[in-house]
């Protein structure tokens, strides 16, 4: 309780801060645009010379993405913490917040929020619906319900990610070229995993699960029933994939060496 | 001179100086050209080609795209707008060199850590696992390499340009990442130009970005017949040229900007 | 009365990797690399009593801050025990950080580019202190530190005096018993310093706060501290009274004589000090001079006497020899030589 809380204390914070740099925000919020721009160009451009990707339609495709972007947004607003080893670490900044009584990944997550990332929540169901209207989709009572569980699902799989490779700052020097890369490896799961070999396809499952972000999860509301399975595993690998990120930061928080030593 | 040669030099000692860096860097390429691999074997299916191209060359046209991309790649733009805003450019002003020259030599040093470490023994391991067509022809090799340079050049000229552009909008952070994707698609790293519709790649024949990612990819899988390599090469030197102006006006602004301001 | 601090044989190594040098050491660098393992702080023991103000010091690399980190549970020590108000730091985190305040004189605890009640707002919510209980102490707080004024204005306006009197402040937000100050007068002006001695005072009278004090500044130590803990690599080499350090070590004292004439040189003073236990050195100007003596009436005298009676002097100082002096001089010639 006292959590949920200070989150909406830190929000207000935030947004009061936002607000008075205001260009940063509209800057912030185009340049994401523009890179969902970017990957949905992409789509487009490869359905101009082919009609089926390993057996999956231009919208059913295109309804995929619109689906990662939403667990996405989320990840983005709250658990981009690329910049963990470089602020927290190299700079000392971990001093501060081990001195105060809260979780450290909770402070973290509360000071390095931005929330303009979940404009993104907004573009993703809007691609969604569009595909969805292509498609003809049809929409039962609970599945509202069933989207909201699968993209935490989804979010935690990202976060966890996230987090274990922030956690490995704890005891090596220097793992920040693997942050950015993570991004690139994170887009496949907007692709169908059918279309990669064995090997990937088992690392994106069970090793690095992006598929759990969006072809998974979008697989159920696609009708795709051969993937209900994996659809439905999807918030079960977002906890356990979890509970082990923060088992694995507890533990490297033991490991801090501080700053400058 | 000397000097720039010894940034080169310490940048690349720096690198090796992150050996966990180096070691997921391999390991990251690859599974990206991976990923893209079957990626487009997928958006081939059955088809024997797509604009010209067969699937094969395709997959090599990625690999050598992502291995090059290592080289030209650089995170100066970031850096540049980094030291504006924490106030060191204006030390960087006293010093006797060019603080632009400096940058380039910096990232020179950058590219060349990356291709002899992550691309080389990168491209050795997707070369056993993917099938790739690599050129026997040494001129190809040869065209290849120098197409890399401009298109290294033209690259850092445009993170020259997000990065002094850090002086006009405080926080351009969004910027610079909004500049990553559009080149990402723009340059033809992630598809060739030939692949978009024809009224886009008029419009794209007037944009440098071309120069920075499709003509090394397109001359090294020898998509590009006879007079078009060289035109495309043409067409990278006079990017690089162009890019020279714009580069110095906003340079030229930005300092008396930071001379009346004081910072 | 019970204790705050026990520490018991606590001892933190560091792995250090040395890199080769030139480009052929980093590519072998690639591969395997040289460590060492390093004790910061080897293997010391001390406690300190509820209400004590403690100045811990020490040169940069002596230890200190590791020691400070592993007190207030920033790190985990490699061995020996550590019991901060009754708790383990490190395991029992959460719980062990409400009781204590900390100030990085080098580190900002406050957010940057908020105005600074919003920062004590939000850290209220993070210590969970009552309304009630916070408007009386931190009124006095308040006010007591003169920064009423300044609470609506965004840290990144104040200037460091100011911030730093914040500081203070945000650290003492929820009343610990314990408070860790690492260089609080880092860069501040007189004045500042002097009003936070003072409310650090007033703290301790009021509250009976207990305070370990880190500071390069000695003035802050004597203003504050009856006891001083002082560490060199890694280990204790002093931990007692000030004043009896300076009743051991610093028993001199320094008479500063300026002459008139400017042409006296060592050679022509020597004289002057013949049989006693004196000796001269050269002060910060040219006809400056310092004679330095034991601490006893008659040898005071007589050096002054004599002085006067052979040279013309435009003035004459009378120094007791600086904690600094004293502190500097056990660094360079070791514990043993007092």
């Amino acid at each position: 309780m006292k959590y949920v809380q200070l989150f909406f204390q830190y929000a207000a914070q935030y947004m009061k801060t936002r607000l008075t740099y205001r260009t940063d925000m509209v800057v912030e919020i185009f340049s994401d645009l523009m890179s969902q721009a970017v990957n949905f160009v992409f789509i487009l451009l490869v359905f101009g010379h082919t009609t089926m990707i390993s057996g999956w339609s231009r919208e059913e495709i295109i309804f995929i993405y619109g689906f990662f972007l939403v667990p996405f947004a989320i990840f983005g607003a709250f658990f981009n913490i690329w910049d963990f080893n470089d602020r927290y670490i190299v700079k000392g900044e971990m001093d501060r917040i081990l001195t105060r009584p809260i979780h450290s990944l909770f402070q973290i997550v509360l000071e390095r929020m931005e929330l303009e990332s979940l404009f993104g929540v907004i573009t993703g169901i809007a691609v969604m619906l569009y595909a969805g209207s292509l498609l003809d989709l049809s929409m039962a009572w609970y599945d509202p319900f069933i989207f909201v569980l699968l993209v935490l699902g989804g979010t935690l799989v990202y976060a966890s990610i996230f987090v274990l490779i922030a956690s490995i700052s704890f005891w090596s020097d220097s793992p920040t070229s693997i942050m950015p890369m993570m991004y690139n490896i994170g887009n496949y799961g907007r692709y169908p995993v059918n279309i990669y070999n064995n090997v990937i396809r088992f690392v994106l499952t069970w090793i690095l699960p992006f598929a759990f972000v969006g072809v998974y999860p979008a697989a159920y509301f696609l009708g795709r029933e051969d993937w209900y399975t994996y659809a439905f595993l999807t918030p079960v690998v977002g906890l356990v994939f979890f509970t082990f990120s923060i088992f694995m930061w507890n533990v490297g928080v033991t490991k801090y060496r501080g700053a400058g030593n | 001179m000397g000097k720039y040669i010894e940034m080169i030099r310490i940048r690349f000692l720096m690198m090796l100086a992150y050996r966990t860096n180096y070691y997921s860097g391999i390991l990251i390429y690859s599974i990206n050209i991976g990923a893209y691999y079957f990626l487009w074997n997928a958006i081939y299916g059955d088809k024997g080609s797509i604009e010209g191209m067969s699937a094969l060359q395709m997959t090599s046209y990625i690999s050598i795209a992502w291995m090059a991309r290592a080289f030209y790649f650089n995170n100066i733009d970031r850096e540049i707008a980094q030291e504006i805003k924490e106030g060191k450019v204006a030390i960087e002003f006293i010093r006797p060199y060019n603080y632009l020259l400096m940058k380039t030599m910096q990232g020179l040093g950058e590219g060349i850590f990356r291709l002899s470490f992550f691309s080389v023994p990168g491209m050795v391991v997707v070369m056993f696992i993917f099938p790739i067509a690599f050129s026997t022809n040494p001129a190809t090799w040869l065209l290849f390499a120098l197409a890399l340079v401009f298109s290294f050049l033209i690259n850092m000229q445009i993170n020259l340009l997000t990065g002094i552009l850090t002086f006009f909008f405080y926080n351009n952070m969004g910027l610079i990442r909004a500049k990553r994707v559009v080149i990402d698609l723009f340059s033809g790293l992630l598809l060739p130009i030939s692949f978009f519709p024809g009224w886009a790649q008029k419009i794209m024949d007037f944009l440098p970005f071309q120069g920075i990612s499709y003509v090394p990819s397109m001359i090294f899988t020898e998509s590009f017949s006879g007079s078009e390599v060289i035109n495309a090469v043409l067409f990278q030197v006079v990017w690089v040229l162009i890019l020279i102006l714009p580069i110095q006006i906003l340079w030229l602004i930005a300092r008396k900007q930071l001379v009346v301001q004081g910072g | 009365m019970e204790n705050m601090i026990e520490v018991k044989e606590l001892r933190k190594e560091f792995k250090s990797h040395s890199s080769r040098s030139g480009l052929k050491g980093a590519f072998r660098d690639l591969l395997t690399r040289n460590y060492k393992v390093v004790p910061a702080v080897n293997d010391i023991s001390f406690s300190v009593k509820r209400g004590e103000m403690v100045g811990y010091i020490g040169e940069n690399g002596a230890g200190k801050s590791t020691s400070i980190k592993m007190l207030t549970g920033i790190l985990t020590p490699t061995s020996g025990t550590v019991r901060v108000n009754g708790m383990d730091p490190h395991k029992e985190r959460e719980q062990f950080v409400r009781s204590i305040g900390v100030v990085f004189g080098q580190r900002s605890q406050l957010w940057w580019d908020i105005a600074v009640q919003e920062s004590f707002r939000l850290l209220k919510k993070v210590y969970n202190v009552p309304d009630d209980v916070y408007n009386v102490h931190m009124n006095h707080v308040i006010e007591s530190l003169d920064i009423g004024p300044l609470l609506d204005k965004p840290v990144r306006k104040l200037s460091l005096g100011q911030r730093m009197r914040c500081e203070l402040a945000a650290a003492l937000l929820h009343n610990p018993p314990l408070l860790f100050l690492d260089e609080p007068t880092i860069g501040l002006d007189v004045l500042v310093k002097l009003k936070i001695r003072e409310f650090l005072k007033e703290m301790n009278a009021k509250y009976n706060t207990t305070v370990l004090l880190t500071t390069h500044d000695l003035s802050d130590i004597e203003a504050l501290c009856e006891r001083v803990v002082m560490l060199d690599e890694g280990k204790i080499i002093y931990d007692g009274q000030l004043s009896s350090l300076r009743s051991n070590w610093g028993e001199g004292k320094q008479i500063e004589f300026q002459f008139a004439d400017t042409a006296v040189t060592k050679h022509s003073l020597q004289p002057l000090l013949a049989e006693l236990d004196a000796a001269w050195t050269p002060g910060n100007r040219q006809n400056v001079w310092i004679a330095n003596v034991l601490n006893e009436e008659h040898v005071i005298s007589e050096v002054i006497g004599r002085v006067v009676a052979a040279h013309k002097i435009t003035d004459l100082k009378v120094h007791e020899i600086s904690i600094e002096d004293i502190i500097r001089n056990i660094y360079e010639e070791g514990i043993t030589n007092g």
